[in-house]
């Protein structure tokens, strides 16, 4: 409990090229609890997604990777395949920007949600089915078993980002890496996910290391904040430092331009705060 | 968003001399078999039809590289002659299949939507049979010789290159400089000719290469059943069907126009294959 | 699914009905006179015997009657007489149409079953060695004539080795032909293989299977084979195609008795009823095949099985 679940440090992923290596990631550093929502903040190109790429080791061939990152203890920079096989989905889970394209279209749900749990928790097809069941009444999908028999093409988009975060938090993963989780839904559908990542951390005591663009997102949701620009991490902190007294001028104009900050922020935390979430 | 023609893939890959390996092994030997074909008249050692040139069905010597057929014809001189006739009948047909199957996709393409389907029907339907199928079933009306199977094979590649031109035409004509184009007052004759033919040129380039190992294929197809060059002439297929009975006893005779075909194929599939791969991988953005 | 399945037979009928039509139009393609072409090489041929034959034929009327009576003919299953030897073209070529396919059938199964593995271990090792390899074997294999490798065969396996018949149709005898098919096209195969699993490979939901921490092979193997064996069906199709193509010629090497060989030795006499006839019966097996695997890909894509 006292040492983060995920520790960054010094990470790089540089890309060779004609000339000099490019470098996506620069030396950024930071940590992550369980428990807790880490918003990685940035525009396109900042370097974020590719940061939560690197933690899971599904960058690209030619990316490397130099610095640590320590996952519940081990440094998993130079594991090879087969270890990092372990690592995925069962200590660290992630969930894509993509519903429509991220399941797979000619598989049952239910194939794609027991087969993690098949292969990590060594269950029988039966019992991984049940708590498949489980998992999704968890993200409020109705009619379960319809669902679990059906193909991802017969579901909405906000269906299908519910069920990859129940596929995911079903292993119990220390953390949760979601990457843009909401951006490709509909605006009334987003609120819902975000409220449903929100509830789920504090249920399953997981981690998030939430990845988006939009800083509003960012104040409604997360309880730390770290701003990405050109691969470096500007500043970290809490999401009411950061965002009521940023440090960096890129910060401040991020904020600027997004009009909502201080109402979103307020507004929702309170919400849940007296929900009792 | 441009609103003039783009630079062509092939032409500036060729400028900054990075081609790839393939198409420089395809390049380097079609220039062999084209070369030779060419000359070949000159640098045959005997007359191809000439009979008693040396013994029967001797085997590969220095006198006869390539060995002798069962009437004492020199086959280096004939498989070199041959070739000269296949490139020919290759080149011919595909320039006419292309020109006649380009007219017809482009037509597809920009007429109004009643003959666009029709014409798209007819050329879809065409387009899901062998072309050495069709070019069969043509000589066989036809009769044969080598214009039937020439005009033949080149009927056979119409389908594809319509079918080809259509998919290319239809899909330039989605792009915004069409609208500009057509805005500005352009109608479609000029338009087609100047603004949408050098975009798909080079794809046509490829698919010309393409058609063309196709047809060699088929010319040797059509002669081996003796259906298409006849015999005396020392056309590849032809060769094979003759030396047929003696494969046994003389498998030179098997071999080296056989491997001739195989060489000029390959050599143009090289070609075609590795431009189709340049050209593909610029369109759909790296 | 309903509305799938008869959308293709309209389709398919249509194309049957185009073909014949074009069939029939051919034989006015013949330069000169069909009959003195047909007639040629008989002994029989006098003004009289011609004459019979031209009104045999139909061939005194104008050209759209003769091709609607033709198509008439065809749709009630009658496909005319040889020349030759005044039978029924139907029947003859109905009788040896179960080799063809037979011989078909046998040649794709040996070129899937050698391409898709082959197009597989490419895809997956894109870039390296292995896929090099194959690339390189493709297109050889694209290069070379199907009846030079059947006469190689020959000459290797039956007149050498001595292990297996020149000529014949039985089970025996299936063995050559079939493998030159199967060899000749599975180059063919293993290139569409290796596009359409690359393809796949590229897709998110193989990210996501790696996400979820699956070993690699059952990220290949469930996830990524079965999309790629999906899009594989359709290429099929143009396989069969292309190998029912080639198989005419070698079934001419081989001496196979099915309907190409037929066709060949009509060809060479120009028996044109006969000729007629094979256009239709093969075309009609392509399109009757095609519709098939469109069908079956129908069914086996989840997306398409809603309508």
């Amino acid at each position: 409990m006292n040492t983060p679940f995920l520790r960054v440090r010094d990470l790089s992923v540089t890309f060779p090229a004609k000339g000099a290596p490019f470098n996506a990631i620069d030396r950024i550093s930071f940590d992550l609890a369980r428990g807790e929502i880490l918003a990685l903040v940035g525009e396109s190109g900042s370097g974020k997604s590719m940061t939560s790429l690197s933690i899971m080791q599904l960058l690209p061939g030619a990316a490397q990777m130099s610095g640590s990152i320590e996952i519940d203890g081990q440094d998993i920079v130079a594991f090879r395949r087969r270890q990092m096989e372990d690592i995925r989905g069962a200590k660290v889970g992630m969930i894509f920007q993509e519903p429509m394209t991220s399941l797979n279209p000619v598989l049952t749900i239910a194939r794609q949600m027991t087969e993690g749990l098949v292969r990590h928790k060594g269950l029988t097809r039966r019992n991984a089915l049940t708590l498949a069941r489980t998992c999704l009444d968890d993200v409020g999908i109705p009619d379960p078993d319809r669902v679990l028999s059906q193909y991802p093409h017969q579901l909405s988009g906000g269906m299908r980002q519910r069920i990859m975060i129940a596929a995911a938090l079903a292993l119990r993963p220390g953390i949760l890496i979601a990457d843009e989780p909401t951006t490709a839904l509909d605006v009334t559908v987003q609120s819902q996910v975000l409220d449903l990542l929100f509830d789920l951390k504090t249920r399953s005591g997981s981690g998030i290391l939430l990845i988006t663009h939009d800083i509003g997102v960012v104040a409604e949701t997360a309880d730390r904040v770290a701003v990405m620009r050109g691969g470096k991490i500007l500043e970290t902190g809490s999401v009411d430092d950061v965002l009521h007294s940023p440090q960096h001028d890129y910060t401040k104009s991020l904020l600027a331009s997004h009009l909502t900050v201080d109402r979103s922020m307020k507004q929702r935390r309170t919400d849940r705060e007296e929900t009792g979430a | 968003m441009t609103v003039t023609t783009p630079q062509t893939v092939i032409v500036s890959a060729v400028r900054r001399r990075h081609l790839p390996f393939s198409v420089l092994m395809g390049l380097g030997l079609a220039f062999l078999i084209v070369f030779a074909a060419l000359t070949s008249f000159y640098i045959a050692p005997f007359d191809p039809m000439r009979m008693a040139a040396g013994p029967r069905l001797a085997a590969p010597s220095i006198q006869y590289w390539f060995g002798t057929d069962e009437f004492g014809r020199d086959l280096l001189s004939r498989v070199l002659v041959g070739g000269r006739l296949s490139l020919g009948i290759g080149i011919a047909a595909v320039l006419s299949g292309l020109v006649a199957g380009g007219l017809l996709g482009l037509i597809a393409a920009f007429s109004g939507r009643a003959i666009e389907a029709v014409l798209l029907r007819l050329i879809d339907v065409l387009y899901s049979f062998p072309d050495t199928l069709i070019a069969l079933a043509l000589v066989a009306f036809l009769g044969p010789g080598i214009e039937n199977a020439t005009l033949a094979i080149a009927i056979s590649l119409v389908p594809f290159y319509a079918r080809v031109t259509y998919g290319l035409a239809a899909a330039e004509r989605a792009k915004p400089y069409i609208d500009a184009a057509r805005l500005a007052g352009i109608r479609s004759g000029r338009l087609v000719r100047v603004h949408v033919m050098p975009n798909i040129v080079q794809s046509l380039i490829v698919m010309g290469t393409l058609g063309f190992s196709s047809a060699i294929l088929s010319a040797a197809g059509l002669s081996f059943l003796g259906l298409g060059v006849q015999p005396p002439s020392p056309e590849w297929g032809a060769i094979l069907a003759s030396g047929r009975n003696y494969i046994t006893k003389a498998p030179w005779i098997l071999i080296f126009p056989g491997a001739a075909i195989c060489l000029t194929v390959l050599s143009f599939n090289l070609i075609g294959d590795g431009l189709r791969d340049l050209v593909d991988t610029r369109r759909k953005g790296r | 699914m309903l509305v799938l399945i008869s959308k293709r037979i309209l389709m398919a009928l249509a194309t049957v009905i185009l073909v014949i039509v074009l069939s029939g139009t051919l034989i006015h393609v013949v330069p000169g006179d069909p009959v003195t072409a047909m007639m040629a090489q008989s002994v029989t041929a006098t003004p009289e015997a011609m004459a019979a034959m031209r009104s045999r034929l139909g061939l005194d009327q104008p050209v759209w009657q003769q091709v609607l009576i033709y198509l008439w003919h065809v749709l009630q299953g009658d496909l005319g007489t040889t020349i030759r030897g005044n039978e029924p073209v139907a029947m003859l070529l109905l009788e040896r149409l179960p080799n063809t396919l037979t011989l078909a059938v046998s040649g794709l199964a040996i070129a899937l079953a050698i391409g898709i593995p082959l197009g597989f271990l490419a895809a997956v090792h894109r870039g390296r060695i292995a896929d090099t390899i194959v690339m390189v074997i493709a297109v050889l294999g694209v290069s070379i004539p199907a009846f030079w490798l059947g006469l190689i065969m020959i000459q290797v396996f039956s007149l050498k080795l001595g292990w297996l018949p020149v000529a014949g149709s039985s089970w025996r005898n299936i063995l050559l032909p079939a493998l030159t098919l199967g060899l000749t096209y599975c180059a063919l195969v293993a290139r569409m293989t290796r596009s359409a699993l690359i393809e796949v490979l590229g897709e998110d939901y193989i990210r996501t299977a790696r996400a979820r921490g699956l070993r690699e092979h059952q990220v290949l193997l469930v996830h990524a084979l079965r999309p790629a064996l999906i899009s594989i069906v359709t290429v099929v199709g143009l396989v069969f195609a292309y190998l029912l193509g080639g198989q005419v010629i070698i079934e001419n090497v081989f001496s196979w008795n099915g309907i190409g060989r037929l066709a060949i030795q009509a060809m060479l006499e120009r028996d044109y009823p006969m000729i007629q006839g094979f256009i239709v019966v093969f075309a009609t097996s392509v399109v009757i095949i095609s519709m098939l695997i469109d069908i079956l890909y129908g069914f086996l894509d989840p997306r398409m099985r809603q309508r």
